[in-house]
């Protein structure tokens, strides 16, 4: 009975020494300006789920900003990231995201993975007519004013992808992706795309997220024998998939996967040896040889690692920390905020690591579409590359509906 | 009047006005502020429904996140059709042509309030009726909860034409009562949080020293016994659930107005155990100690969060272990414990006395 009260006591005195940690009193120090910098905001997540991932692009854009810094800054006033770990989680993203824009007064925030961490941060930023620079590719179908859109939409990952299938591989395509908005809505569009260049769809599939028995998938793959698996799995799942299609012992040249969502960083996941031989439509790839890109993939090494990749979502973080710095550039210093920057922003034009790069007026970006294919080593070739920038149209697949500078437009 | 109860009461009154008046001051009325501490207010009311049937009646319902969830999808529907002309955005991509028949009376705020609070009794009722008919208790209790919640939040996401799916409902409008449209950075919204958060702290307390919170608590202690007694422990049980789930659904409608947007990670399993947690540190045998641990551990969280970016996960890890090693009972045992000690200390000259907290406990029973 002693002892307990004794460790009670200690308890509650270690948990007030805690509480009144100093540092965690005067907290709200941090958010008070500093001088005459830029505060931006990083909420991408370090901790939780989808924290491989999005932690690269955390340290893609934080890169970036430091090479601002060092460069002596935007107007010659630094940038000051404020970083905050949404762990993944929904409310969290919604409640850093107040932060930094409500609190912290950000004047743009970088960050998010996935479109369900978009969306919940989606509110607060139209409401405070915020700038939130989303560097992920993604299902389309968004008009906001208060969006940065860096990633592919589905016409840029399938317009030039479709046909090429078709024409090396054959017409009949099987759909297997996770059971959630962005496959189905990238399968509706490739079924537009099918039934004008003659395809057909054998058969359409999507597992639950982080799914990863994929033995029924592949028994069905196998008595179907289907010309290209059309894969928009993520994450967790895709390793899981690649890696049993591959102890299978399916033939890429025979039944390749042609995926949507496969990056470098699934690939190191998922081994080269077994992901060798398929496919992936992005608008860049690691190997990509340009200038941009090479001092793009030597700076993270050597920064983060010789073992580390850069990825199409890596790059779209990086550069658009670029947009915005040009944007910022192009704008009077006393008269610096979220608005304007993203009226400075459209039209911009940018040497990223994938090519010269536009930001269109309905805030999406002009890309270069690029199929590779993924070798033992963990890089991809690039079979394909597009002859033409192309331009992003969120609603694609919608007859009547565009995204314009208004916002959505419809017929 | 018991003199517990009246601790109670007088807790209540500090708690209301320190939240009411106290909080809006320290946080000098600014509109983020009292945002994220209407969450931490919202958070709390779950917390509390959770005390009451887990600290009172011994009923750990690791679901609690499921009822929670139903009440922020209600509120959030009705949010959704408000914000939208005819069919909501996402059914459009689900290929659903027209407006389901379950969606149609969320037109109606009054039913929408109605139901946040009876769908989640409802259900919660269902499964209580199902275990307690059966005399399942313990850990099956928690067991059943559990895989209820799993097996919910995978409906919801699968049911992506009526749900929306892993994105949740999302570009809701703001509630509009009639006069006032709610703004979540509002003074106003504020009060109305704190309010609810109020009332639901009354109507725990209430209950906890009522008669049937004497009978639940009997029954936590020995249900064989209570039943001898000619009590119908399944009702009770099944009822002290049924108030939980309203009180969780009554939460989470408050939460989707916070956050502006409902998804599917409310009903998520670790969501439900940190429920668990806020009640556990603050002290699940009272209903205000556990809204206050609710409040406590979130705005810790938050702290920590702000200022150690990388480790606070693990930072509020350590502190729950060290909970549970070192306060068992909370917050609120840590208190009681030390009570007791002054008034044993204030009672060393007077040995002939009786302890008197074992007498509250007979009068409590008497009195009722």
């Amino acid at each position: 009975m002693k002892r307990r009260d004794f460790l009670g006591g200690v308890g509650a005195v270690g948990t007030a020494g805690i509480l009144s940690t100093p540092a965690l009193l005067t907290s709200a120090s941090r958010a008070l300006a500093q001088g005459n910098d830029i505060p931006v905001g990083l909420l991408f997540s370090l901790t939780g789920a989808v924290a491989v991932v999005e932690s690269t692009l955390h340290d893609a854009a934080l890169m970036a900003i430091e090479e601002i810094n060092a460069a002596g800054g935007i107007h010659g006033r630094q940038l000051r990231p404020i970083i905050e770990d949404p762990a993944s989680d929904p409310a969290t993203y919604a409640d850093r995201a107040r932060r930094l824009m409500i609190r912290d007064k950000c004047v743009s925030v970088f960050g998010s993975y996935t479109s369900a961490s978009r969306q919940a941060v989606l509110p607060v930023t139209e409401q405070r007519k915020n700038l939130y620079w989303y560097p992920t590719l993604y299902e389309g179908r968004e008009c906001s004013r208060n969006v940065m859109y860096g990633g592919a939409v589905p016409n840029q990952q399938q317009d030039e992808l479709i046909p090429w299938a078709i024409e090396n591989f054959g017409p009949r395509f099987y759909m297997i992706g996770n059971n959630y908005v962005y496959p189905k809505e990238e399968n509706n569009y490739c079924k537009t795309l099918l039934s004008e260049y003659g395809g057909e769809v054998v058969h359409e599939e999507y597992v639950p997220l982080g799914h990863s028995d994929f033995s029924s998938v592949i028994n069905r793959i196998r008595s179907e024998q289907p010309d290209v698996i059309f894969a928009t799995v993520v994450g967790d799942s895709d390793v899981a998939f690649a890696r049993q299609y591959h102890a299978a012992e399916l033939d890429p040249a025979k039944m390749p996967v042609v995926s949507l969502t496969r990056s470098e960083v699934e690939v190191k996941a998922i081994g080269g040896e077994a992901a060798a031989g398929h496919f992936s439509s992005a608008p860049y790839f690691m190997g990509h040889d340009t200038p941009e890109n090479e001092k793009f993939v030597e700076a993270y090494k050597s920064r983060y690692g010789a073992d580390q990749v850069t990825h199409f979502v890596s790059e779209a973080a990086y550069f658009q920390v670029y947009q915005f710095k040009a944007a910022l550039e192009k704008l009077d210093p006393a008269n610096i905020t979220p608005e304007t920057i993203r009226d400075a922003a459209v039209g911009l034009t940018l040497n990223a690591p994938q090519g010269e790069i536009l930001i269109d007026e309905n805030l999406h970006t002009h890309l270069w579409p690029k199929i590779g294919q993924w070798q033992t080593n963990g890089q991809a070739e690039v079979l394909v590359e597009s002859t033409e920038r192309i331009a992003p149209k969120p609603y694609a697949a919608y007859d009547g509906q565009t995204c314009t500078g208004e916002g959505l437009v419809k017929a | 009047m018991t003199s517990r109860f009246h601790y109670d009461l007088v807790a209540l009154v500090i708690f209301t006005v320190v939240i009411v008046f106290g909080v809006p001051a320290l946080m000098n009325y600014d509109g983020f502020e009292l945002n994220t501490f209407a969450r931490y207010l919202a958070l709390a009311i779950v917390s509390m429904a959770l005390a009451l049937s887990w600290g009172t009646a011994g009923l750990l319902n690791l679901g609690q996140a499921a009822t929670f969830g139903m009440g922020s999808y209600a509120m959030a529907m009705h949010l959704k059709l408000r914000a939208s002309n005819g069919l909501p955005d996402f059914m459009g991509w689900n290929n659903v042509p027209e407006l389901p028949l379950i969606w149609m009376p969320f037109e109606s705020l009054a039913f929408t309030l109605l139901a946040g609070l009876l769908i989640p009794a409802f259900v919660g009722g269902l499964i209580a009726i199902f275990m307690f008919r059966a005399r399942i208790a313990g850990v099956f209790v928690a067991i059943i909860t559990l895989a209820f919640l799993v097996a919910f939040q995978l409906l919801v996401i699968d049911q992506q034409g009526l749900t929306g799916g892993q994105n949740g409902l999302t570009g809701l409008a703001q509630l509009s009562l009639p006069g006032w449209t709610v703004d979540p950075y509002s003074m106003g919204f504020y009060y109305l949080v704190a309010g609810c958060l109020a009332v639901a702290l009354a109507v725990g307390v209430y209950l906890t020293h009522s008669k049937f919170g004497l009978v639940l608590r009997a029954i936590r202690e020995d249900a064989d016994r209570t039943r001898f007694f000619g009590y119908n422990v399944a009702t009770y049980q099944t009822a002290v659930f049924c108030i939980s789930a309203a009180l969780a659904g009554w939460a989470g409608m408050l939460y989707t107005m916070v956050l502006e947007f409902a998804s599917p990670t409310y009903m998520g399993v670790s969501f439900s155990l940190a429920i668990v947690i806020w009640c556990a540190v603050g002290g699940r045998e009272s209903v205000i100690a556990a809204a206050f641990g609710a409040i406590i551990v979130n705005m810790l969280e938050g702290r920590l969060s702000d200022v150690f970016v990388e480790g606070w996960h693990l930072m509020l890890g350590v502190i729950f272990v060290l909970v549970v090693m070192f306060m068992p009972r909370g917050i609120y045992g840590l208190l009681s414990e030390l009570a007791a000690k002054l008034r044993r200390a204030g009672r060393q000259g007077n040995a002939a006395s009786i302890d008197p907290s074992s007498k509250t406990q007979l009068e409590t029973g008497q009195e009722q």
